[in-house]
């Protein structure tokens, strides 16, 4: 079968591939590029367990061919790294917002990206902006608690329902 | 209880953040389908597009003919079965043999150096079929109508009947009686994670390495063996990160065989992983039953006898080893009075076949259905009689010295807190409060109702989807270093036992939590045990790492005493170091104990053996433990759109002694959660012709966060008289909730006279009852 040749950002570094056109984005990264935390849990763009950042902000890698991505900038969980980064990860273990851990990586950009653009967001807006992303282990309420507790508010008002 | 351990405890009982997190939350953990291995091949099944018909032929040629195809097999090349003993003669075959009874049943595997080119060939495979009528309908099915689904039997593969003395007398001559029909439709676990499996041939031993997201990975390696006809000892079985199991993982499936048989065969890596839609035509199913119900009851409520026809579909084939028809049906019929005091009980269980995907174990099994139809009989009475829910509950529940108390279908209940969990639940929730806001709300057009559930939860059982082994081991060593590590038999998929079963360890043995290491699911490594399943991992593989850090400090302690020149009962441990009770300035460390041990073996105490390696069996006092507790809900629904919105939701839960609060409260939670989904939103679709409708996630729906409520957790501690006091408590969580949730639905549209008794309730259902309904509401 013939290729098509890419190249784009992973995670700030280039890379360059040679692919066939069907390839998906979800196999690229996870099969030729090795970032195995882009998840597959549907390949039906509902799940939201392989979700990236492509050009920062949350796409569904399973949706995408691999030549979709070419000149573009994509970032896996891997590649979170500042300091907001550590942090969610610091406040998931805290509050226990994981079980199988299955959802978590892409749970993890999801709340980033909600973060870096609101961090005022209040209990049912960061429900709101987890909906895409599906849990079957923990029904939210520690992830919502771990991404509150980044907000302005610190987290108050967890007591009351959403 | 503080005498078993080896100093205060200190970790069991705290909330700890888990050691499993770090590598989940950088991505490095590794899941089946992340593992890499050199020359892997791939493997996808052509899946019967039928649920009924008979295999004229198949012809594979042009698959063969395209590159990268390594094998195109047919049961002829693998004639391998799932053997079922007992009541269900039937046995499922690893493909498809001449006839394919269900949709999505495997027919053809073929294997090539990726997953695209199999996809390619199994679409160049050519099967002629000719169909036939299938079986849908259980009702229909026990009379084996229209056919039946294995000509060497009859749909029926399992019937029981029970009865107590005096049945028939006290349901005639009660004041009231009520008939009603609950039934719950096909759901399925749905772990985010997909199935699959690897099977690798180990180069330097010849042995066959598999990797799977088993629950059992001891017993996995023991039917591999026995189905192949391989050695066991030449079978290893390895459970990599696993993206959630909830029972569904526990089964031994048809594709499990074929992989590891073409990775023979091929003398290569084979692996298979399952895409979505594969996950619905076949994962185990679960929850496919009705029970058609008469109960007998007085003025005040109390009631007085049970009769339940409990039915299930069991699909094609009983799954391997465990049919869910028949779990969800033998253990309803047990519970079926759940915490309630009812002298009466008669139950007739019929299980069948039909053209459908095998029922099997998903969390909870018969709870989440039985839980369902003993809350919704509570109500009926409560709405027959003009009385209060909670006030009906109050009358029946069991009393606090009625305990331990033997249900009318035998089950000892062995300890629990009936009443003081409802009341609890009433209390947080502040029901009355409720009941008048529920009244106001009406006035303004708007419907809110409360649903009130009571569990009882069996844990801990010999039994379960797990397997039967009615025990957990765990092997510990204190390395030479002075660390321990440990393993147990268990298989995982996210309940953090790496902590929990640490926590035990570190209060037996006096050592910090940092210093423990647990490691499960190598059956080369973990000693000989059932594994997860059943609510069994906390009391059971809690139990074995309790024992097995018991015999070590003995151990230790008798170490310590000679180095230290002191008496054994003198002796303490904390971070890792003996002292002479009350003499901190005398001490040895558990570092300078196996130096010894290993390493200066002359100077061991005589009497104990060189080196510090244990491996201890727990076996629980009794052969179920109850966990309780009760839920309840409130919720609006909005009667234009059948929407439901849940408003309020509190849990109070007795699992005995807690190891970490964090942890159960997160089970709790996910559990609630399935149970919103179970009530509200999933629901596995046959059409006339057996065909699935729901293959996606789009038509498959979960819950998603704005859905899903807060809920407040109090804890009651009622121990069970096994190690630490602990009872299971997985599945607690999602018996109770669907009854919670559609109890409070139920109330919220009483002014219209409407009540439902089949789950899930969705939208569409609310809005087309209520416009059936000739009552306008007040
Ligand atoms: S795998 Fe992409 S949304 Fe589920
Ligand atoms: S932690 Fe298992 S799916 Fe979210």
């Amino acid at each position: 079968m013939t290729t098509v040749d890419i190249a784009f950002l992973l995670n700030g570094r280039p890379v360059s591939l040679s692919v066939e056109p069907r390839l998906l984005l979800s196999d690229a990264l996870r099969h030729h590029l090795g970032m195995t935390s882009t998840h597959v849990g549907c390949e039906q763009g509902v799940c939201g367990v392989c979700t990236i950042l492509l050009d920062g902000a949350p796409a569904r890698s399973c949706l995408m061919l691999a030549v979709m991505a070419d000149g573009r900038s994509v970032t896996t969980a891997e590649g979170l790294s500042d300091p907001l980064a550590e942090q969610l990860r610091d406040s998931f273990q805290e509050h226990h917002a994981l079980q199988c851990g299955f959802c978590t990586p892409a749970m993890l950009l999801t709340a980033h990206c909600l973060l870096s653009a609101h961090p005022e967001a209040g209990e049912s807006q960061i429900r709101e902006a987890l909906s895409g992303n599906l849990c079957r282990c923990t029904g939210y309420q520690f992830i919502i608690d771990a991404v509150s507790s980044l907000t302005e508010r610190g987290g108050e008002g967890d007591a009351s329902h959403g | 209880m503080a005498e078993e351990f080896a100093s205060a405890p200190h970790f069991v009982g705290a909330r700890i953040p888990r050691t499993e997190d770090s590598r989940l939350l950088r991505g490095e953990a590794q899941y089946l389908d992340d593992i890499q291995i050199p020359n892997l091949l791939e493997m996808a099944f052509v899946r019967s597009p039928y649920a009924a018909a008979r295999i004229l032929s198949v012809d594979s040629s042009a698959a063969w003919n395209i590159p990268g195809v390594r094998a195109v097999f047919t049961f002829a090349d693998m004639p391998f079965v799932l053997p079922q003993n007992g009541p269900s003669p039937i046995d499922q075959p690893v493909l498809a043999r001449e006839r394919v009874r269900h949709a999505g049943e495997a027919v053809v595997a073929v294997v090539a150096e990726s997953r695209y080119i199999a996809e390619d060939a199994c679409e160049a495979v050519h099967v002629a079929y000719t169909p036939e009528e299938p079986v849908l309908d259980m009702q229909a099915a026990q009379k084996d109508r229209p056919r039946r689904v294995h000509d060497a039997a009859p749909n029926v593969f399992y019937h029981q009947e029970y009865e107590t003395e005096g049945f028939q007398a006290a349901f005639d001559t009660a004041p009231h009686r009520l008939t009603m029909t609950f039934q719950t439709t096909r759901q399925t676990a749905c772990s985010l994670e997909t199935r699959g499996i690897i099977a690798a041939a180990d180069p330097f031993s010849g042995r066959m390495t598999v990797y799977c997201g088993t629950q059992s990975p001891h017993r996995l390696r023991g039917d591999l063996a026995e189905m192949l006809q391989m050695e066991e000892h030449l079978l290893r079985v390895i459970v990599p990160e696993v993206g959630g199991a909830f029972g569904m993982k526990a089964a031994t499936y048809p594709e499990y065989l074929a992989v590891v048989q073409a990775a023979r065969l091929l003398r290569q890596p084979v692996k298979w992983t399952a895409d979505r839609v594969e996950s619905f035509l076949s994962d185990v199913h679960a929850r496919d039953d009705i029970h058609d119900l008469e109960v007998a009851f007085d003025q005040r409520g109390q009631i007085i006898a049970v009769k339940d026809h409990l039915m299930a579909d069991g699909g094609a084939y009983a799954s391997y080893p465990f049919s869910g028809a028949i779990g969800e049906t033998s253990l309803a019929a047990k519970v079926i009075t759940g915490p309630y005091d009812i002298a009466h009980l008669s139950t007739v269980i019929d299980c069948t076949y039909s053209n459908k995907v095998p029922l099997g174990a998903y969390r909870g099994v018969w709870g989440p259905v039985a839980s369902f139809v003993q809350e919704g009989m509570v109500d009926r009475i409560a709405q027959f009689l003009h009385l209060d829910a909670a006030e009906v509950r109050r009358t029946n529940l069991v009393q606090p010295n009625q305990l331990p108390y033997r249900n009318a279908a035998g089950m000892l209940y062995d300890s629990g807190s009936f009443t003081e969990s409802f009341e609890h639940a009433l209390a947080q929730l502040d029901y009355t409060r409720w009941r008048a806001t529920q009244e106001q709300a009406r006035r303004v057009g708007k419907y809110l109702g409360i649903g009130l559930s009571n569990f009882v939860e069996p844990t801990a059982m010999a039994s379960s989807e797990a397997g039967s082994i009615g025990y957990e081991s765990c092997s510990v060593r204190v390395e030479p270093s002075g660390t321990v590590t440990a393993w147990l038999g268990l298989g995982p998929s996210g309940q953090g036992h790496e902590t929990t079963m640490a926590q035990v360890l570190a209060d037996q043995l006096g050592v910090d939590l940092e210093h423990i290491v647990v490691l499960h699911g190598d059956t080369d490594a973990a000693p000989l045990g059932g594994g997860t399943g059943g609510s069994r991992s906390g009391p059971l593989g809690g139990g074995a790492a309790m024992q097995a850090g018991r015999k070590m400090r003995e151990r230790l302690d008798v170490y310590a005493a000679h180095m230290l020149e002191a008496a054994v009962e003198d002796i303490a441990w904390e971070h890792g170091r003996a002292h002479v009770r009350g003499v901190y300035a005398r001490h040895v460390s558990l570092r300078d104990i196996a130096r010894i041990a290993y390493n200066d073996v002359r100077q061991i105490p005589s009497g104990l053996p060189i080196g510090l390696e244990v491996t201890e069996r727990y076996q629980p006092p009794r052969p179920v433990s109850f966990s309780n507790g009760t839920h309840a809900a409130v919720v609006e629904v909005n009667p234009s759109t059948g929407q439901v919105t849940v408003l309020d939701y509190v849990v109070v839960n007795d699992c005995g002694t807690l190891i970490n609060p964090l942890i159960v409260e997160g089970q709790i939670h996910g559990g609630v959660a399935q149970g919103v989904g179970a009530a509200l939103l999933e629901s596995l679709v046959y059409d006339d012709s057996g065909q699935l409708l729901t293959t996606t996630l789009m038509d498959y729906l979960l819950p998603s966060a704005p859905l899903v409520p807060r809920m407040r957790i109090e804890h009651l501690v009622t121990p069970s008289d096994g190690a630490l006091g602990v009872k299971g408590m997985g599945e607690g969580s999602l018996i109770a909730s669907p009854a919670a949730i559609a109890g409070a639905v139920n109330d919220a549209l009483s002014p219209w006279g409407v009540s439902f008794e089949r789950l899930p309730i969705a939208p569409r259902d609310i809005v087309t009852s209520l416009g059936r309904s000739s009552a306008a509401p007040v």
